[in-house]
């Protein structure tokens, strides 16, 4: 990075901390720790739980992702506008209505303690594990940036976020996102920008899009329906929508940005401009992989994403016939998009073409794997994967000075800010639906409101902890939707059943939860069922255990 | 006034929004097919 960047980086982190720390400077209670003092208009909660989903895990992850796979993931949030409106229609009036401060507190209400303890539990061990993987992400951008390990890396952020978090709470959270996530556009904005204004001249950006098509980088959406197939219309419409259900009504990190809302129509708002805006900014973020996936083609890329793997296996003796191999492999696939285009433009394009430019992608795979074989066995460890490192390596080699400054403080603000969200719902369960709960249920509100800054330390500590290990995953986003598909079926099954099923009563709903989760992780065991399929499938054995065990219970009641 | 009868800034009713909301994205869905169809070699 030049001096320019560092300037950028380092005074927009500045201005980002401070500005959220001076709108949270008087949180002075549990109620403005926690919620704000329910306060917060429509459109900062909106752009607050955007942002926390746009973490440095979208940025660095969604882009390689497309770049490997195409723009098939965007299909994920194709249920997420439709979770919306249910969860405005219901759940959004409830919780506001039972004025809790966690979801888990509306269970012992409706359900019992044990079935509040369970969930909670659940949530605590989801959210946690996701939390330290949302660390690691910008841990790999530092590694990058500064050939620091990620384990510094990784105490270094999390130590930050603990000082922002534990300070200045929910409300010093919500504004600092609001800032974020204009910076964010006006970034996604210069990234595609640039990934089209660095093609050779005599590529138009129609040929850009003609080239990523021709690759099926553009394939939106699938309508074959496969069970095993991770990313079609239907897994992404029904999987997706019950992955939703269950992510903004039933985990604290989302349902806590909403009951900040100062009326239950904001807190409506809020959620309705996140079903209007989630698909066109994913298909936007994706997009720019696909884009940088072309310029690829023209501008040769490292054989290996990671720098600090590719300056080892730089040095094997093995690596020259690697090398010459991928050169070779890169120009005939340079020369056969050129022909392609070429043929395209007179209208002449034929079978034969597309095949020659497709063989020549797959020549060029099998060059980087032997690239990727090579960090295998530098590493002595199988499965090297450089997904999370595609986005990073074209900002910082190809974008001029400011940009790549610019670029890097969004993506740690974004770390910071979903993190820091997280580990605020995760000290708000800690401390409402455990401590106050189970261990001192009568103190004073100083006492909660320094619990819950001491919560806030402790989830800290445990992400980075976490994070340690985030490395083991391949595409971040993937791990960290998938950690999440094997405990929210059991979390949405009972908040359904609280909701709509007025007869089952707390057993019920408690052995639902059990019978839910067992299925869930039956089926990530036992089955090649794509996880997306995980919320229907642990959503409905909840339902089915928690009516028939509330029917059987009156029966062995009477006998 | 009860919170949950506090009508949108909008449309008169919740349920017309919620039905905007829904019409939108058929709506969005049906371009990506399209550009999905449009883009393919």
């Amino acid at each position: 990075m030049k001096p320019l960047d560092w300037v950028v980086m380092f005074g927009w982190l500045t201005f980002l901390v401070s500005y959220g720390l001076w709108r949270g400077r008087k949180s002075g209670t549990v109620n403005d720790y926690m919620l704000a003092g329910r306060t917060m208009p429509w459109y900062a909660m909106g752009l607050s739980i955007m942002a926390t989903q746009a973490s440095a895990i979208t940025f660095i992850s969604t882009t390689g992702q497309s770049y490997v796979d195409g723009m098939r993931f965007v299909q994920f949030y194709f249920g997420l506008p439709v979770a919306m409106v249910i969860l405005s229609a219901t759940a959004v009036p409830i919780f506001h209505r039972a004025k809790v401060y966690t979801a888990y507190e509306y269970l012992e209400n409706r359900f019992d303690a044990k079935t509040r303890a369970l969930v909670s539990a659940i949530f605590l061990i989801q959210r946690g594990l996701a939390a330290g993987l949302a660390l690691y992400a910008p841990a790999v951008v530092l590694s990058v940036i500064l050939g620091w390990s990620d384990q510094t890396t990784t105490i270094l952020m999390g130590s930050l976020v603990v000082l922002y978090t534990t300070t200045g709470g929910i409300k010093a959270i919500t504004w600092a996102d609001v800032q974020q996530m204009a910076v964010i556009f006006v970034a996604l904005i210069l990234a595609l920008f640039m990934a089209i204004h660095l093609m050779p001249d005599e590529v138009s950006f129609l040929d850009a899009v003609t080239l990523a098509g021709a690759f099926g980088k553009l394939k939106a959406v699938d309508t074959h329906f496969d069970w095993n197939n991770r990313y079609n219309l239907w897994s992404g419409l029904i999987g997706g929508m019950f992955l939703a259900l269950a992510y903004f009504g039933c985990d604290q990190s989302q349902v806590q940005r909403y009951l900040t809302g100062k009326s239950i129509a904001q807190s409506r708002l809020s959620l309705l401009f996140n079903a209007m805006a989630k698909i066109p900014m994913q298909f936007f973020i994706l997009f720019i992989g696909a884009m940088v996936f072309v310029l690829f083609m023209f501008v040769k890329p490292p054989v290996i994403f990671h720098p600090v793997e590719m300056g080892r296996i730089a040095q094997s003796v093995e690596y020259k016939p690697v090398e010459d191999r991928y050169n070779a492999a890169f120009e005939a696939r340079k020369q056969a998009a050129q022909r392609y285009l070429d043929a395209k433009h007179r209208g002449a394009t034929s079978p034969a073409d597309l095949e020659e430019l497709r063989s020549t992608q797959r020549n060029f795979d099998a060059a980087r794997q032997d690239g990727a074989k090579l960090v295998d066995k530098a590493r002595g460890s199988a499965g090297f994967n450089d997904t999370n490192y595609i986005f990073l390596s074209f900002v910082t080699n190809y974008l001029p000075a400011g940009v790549v400054g610019l670029i890097i403080a969004v993506i740690f603000s974004a770390a910071m800010s979903a993190v820091s969200g997280e580990i605020n719902s995760l000290a708000t369960v800690t401390v409402i639906d455990v401590y106050k709960r189970h261990f001192r249920k009568s103190a004073t509100d100083r006492h909660y409101l320094w619990a819950s800054r001491i919560a806030t330390v402790f989830w800290g500590v445990y992400a980075v902890i976490f994070a340690g290990r985030g490395g083991g995953f391949g595409a971040l986003i993937e791990a960290v939707n998938m950690i999440g598909s094997l405990f929210y079926g059991g979390m949405l099954g009972v908040f359904v059943l609280a909701f709509f099923f007025p007869r089952v009563g707390a057993n019920g709903a408690f052995a639902g939860v059990i019978a839910g989760e067992a299925a869930i992780f039956a089926a990530n065991r036992f089955t090649s069922i794509s996880f997306l399929w995980y919320n229907v499938i642990g959503c409905l054995v909840v339902l089915a255990t928690g009516v028939l065990v509330s029917k059987l219970e009156p029966a062995r009641t009477a006998s | 006034m009860n919170q949950s009868d506090e009508p949108p800034p909008f449309l008169g009713t919740w349920k017309r929004v919620y039905t905007l909301v829904l019409i939108y994205v058929a709506a969005l869905i049906t371009l990506l097919y399209v550009f999905s169809a449009v883009t393919a070699p």
